[in-house]
């Protein structure tokens, strides 16, 4: 690795092991086995419906999880909005699958992508969280909305309560769910007791990609910066700029002094994921624009309404509309 | 002062984030975004194979792409490289082709059936 600021207890194994993070095993899978349960009493059902037991035993399930690993490095311990956050997005998940409405699972869905968002904050990317919230609830989502409103009957006048047959009972619930905390019990036990060696690539520091971006440190940028920083005096003058040392080097009327690279000018997380984005993956942004366009030519081609074409078809309509008495239906005029 | 607003936001993104960017996750930081996020997967996945109706289980696979964007950004919040936050935007990409398909062939098939179950349609086997 080489580049480890700060040197820290975790440093050391950053790019090594992920190991025993648990306290124990058998706490991990007593708790799964709680979600389990927990998830399968929440799935919708006909006739009894414990779907708050089974909330409070899948919270429990995964309380216990993270009581567990809590417990193992009480001094390593995420930042602790990581919990809110967390819950209201495993909840909202919950409720996105059991809910027998789809209008309140897709309000659910929101919800979630919300919590996400909350988790992206804390893991410091800015900008993938408002994006989530600009693409997913504010467009996929409003999509969905629309489709669910556009593809369920409308209830009829005596029964305004009355929910679809498949809404209301989930299809073998029982096997779902001890397969699906199976499989997260084999991803869990591969992550926290696995050997595999975590090969990290070179972590990138915010000044060293100024070096980059010649056209982010004129010297006249600098030095602005710098003079709103209070740094220089009148008359100092650009000398050059050191991304890896940190520093900015000037030329004053004592001879030439280095002075920090001021905070405005260093790497921001969407300068650095754009940068990203446009020098490492430039070929994947065209892949992505194509399968956009295909996605938007296909499901223009699926969702449109069979037209018939036919010049027969069309004078039917036209006799048929005439005999009717025209498009507007005045029946005075026809002769 | 008129840089109040950009203070109050560079108070709140500090008291949200671990600690400033270069500074390192711990692992079992890491290990609490994993864990959170296998979850969110299982459930999408109990979701997609349990529920019956259409829409609900497109919305699961959407449950699962979270998922999957929450391990990504951990990770490259774990190892310090902003790649993992730019796979995250592909993600998203794939993520609006796929409910613009999948949402067009729901309508299709709602018209065909008037009805969103999706074992009207078991007999296509293929």
């Amino acid at each position: 690795m080489g580049s480890c600021p700060g040197v820290t207890a975790s440093c050391g194994e950053h790019s090594g092991r992920v190991v025993e993070q648990l306290t124990h095993p058998f706490l991990l899978f007593l708790g799964l086995a709680f979600g389990g349960v927990g998830l399968c009493l929440a799935l919708p059902r006909k006739r009894v419906n414990p779907q708050v037991i089974g909330a409070v035993l899948g919270g429990l399930g995964i309380g216990i999880v993270l009581l567990g690993m809590g417990l193992k490095n009480p001094e390593q311990l995420p930042n602790y909005n990581f919990y809110i956050f967390g819950i209201i997005a495993a909840g909202s998940a919950l409720r996105v699958i059991t809910h027998p409405r789809p209008v309140y699972a897709a309000l659910y869905f929101i919800l979630t992508i919300l919590a996400s968002c909350g988790l992206y904050l804390i893991l410091s990317a800015e900008f993938m969280a408002f994006a989530l919230v600009i693409v997913y609830a504010g467009a996929i989502l409003i999509t969905y909305l629309f489709v669910i409103m556009l593809a369920t009957q409308a209830p009829s006048e005596d029964q305004l309560e009355s929910l679809a047959e498949y809404d209301v009972e989930s299809r073998s619930p029982v096997v779902a769910a001890v397969t699906g905390f199976v499989l997260l019990a084999a991803l869990t036990t591969m992550f926290f007791k696995g050997s595999t060696t975590l090969e990290a690539p070179p972590a990138i520091q915010p000044d060293a990609l100024l070096a980059q971006m010649p056209n982010k440190v004129t010297p006249e940028k600098v030095m602005r910066s710098l003079e709103r920083e209070g740094a220089v005096v009148e008359g100092e003058s650009f000398v050059a700029l050191d991304p890896e040392a940190g520093t900015v080097t000037v030329l004053g009327l004592e001879g030439e002094r280095t002075v920090a690279i001021p905070a405005d000018l260093g790497v921001k997380n969407v300068e650095a994921v754009g940068f990203d984005l446009l020098n490492e993956h430039p070929g994947s942004i065209e892949i992505a624009g194509v399968v956009l366009l295909m996605a938007m030519l296909g499901a223009t081609v699926l969702s449109r309404k069979q037209v018939e074409f036919e010049e027969e078809a069309k004078l039917r309509q036209s006799r048929a509309l005439s005999a009717e008495g025209g498009v507007f239906g005045d029946k005075e005029v026809r002769p | 002062m008129t840089f109040g607003m950009a203070n109050l936001v560079h108070t709140a993104s500090s008291t949200l984030a671990q600690a400033g960017f270069p500074e390192p996750m711990s692992t079992p930081a890491l290990a609490h975004y994993l864990f959170l996020s296998a979850v969110l997967f299982v459930i999408g996945m109990v979701g997609f194979v349990t529920r019956r109706n259409l829409i609900i289980m497109f919305l699961c696979t959407e449950l699962m792409f979270q998922a999957a964007g929450l391990a990504l950004i951990a990770f490259s919040r774990f190892h310090l490289h902003h790649t993992g936050q730019t796979f995250v935007i592909f993600v998203l990409t794939i993520a609006a082709a796929e409910a613009a398909l999948a949402l067009a062939l729901v309508v299709l098939l709602f018209r065909k059936k008037d009805s969103l179950s999706g074992e009207e349609w078991r007999e296509m086997q293929g």
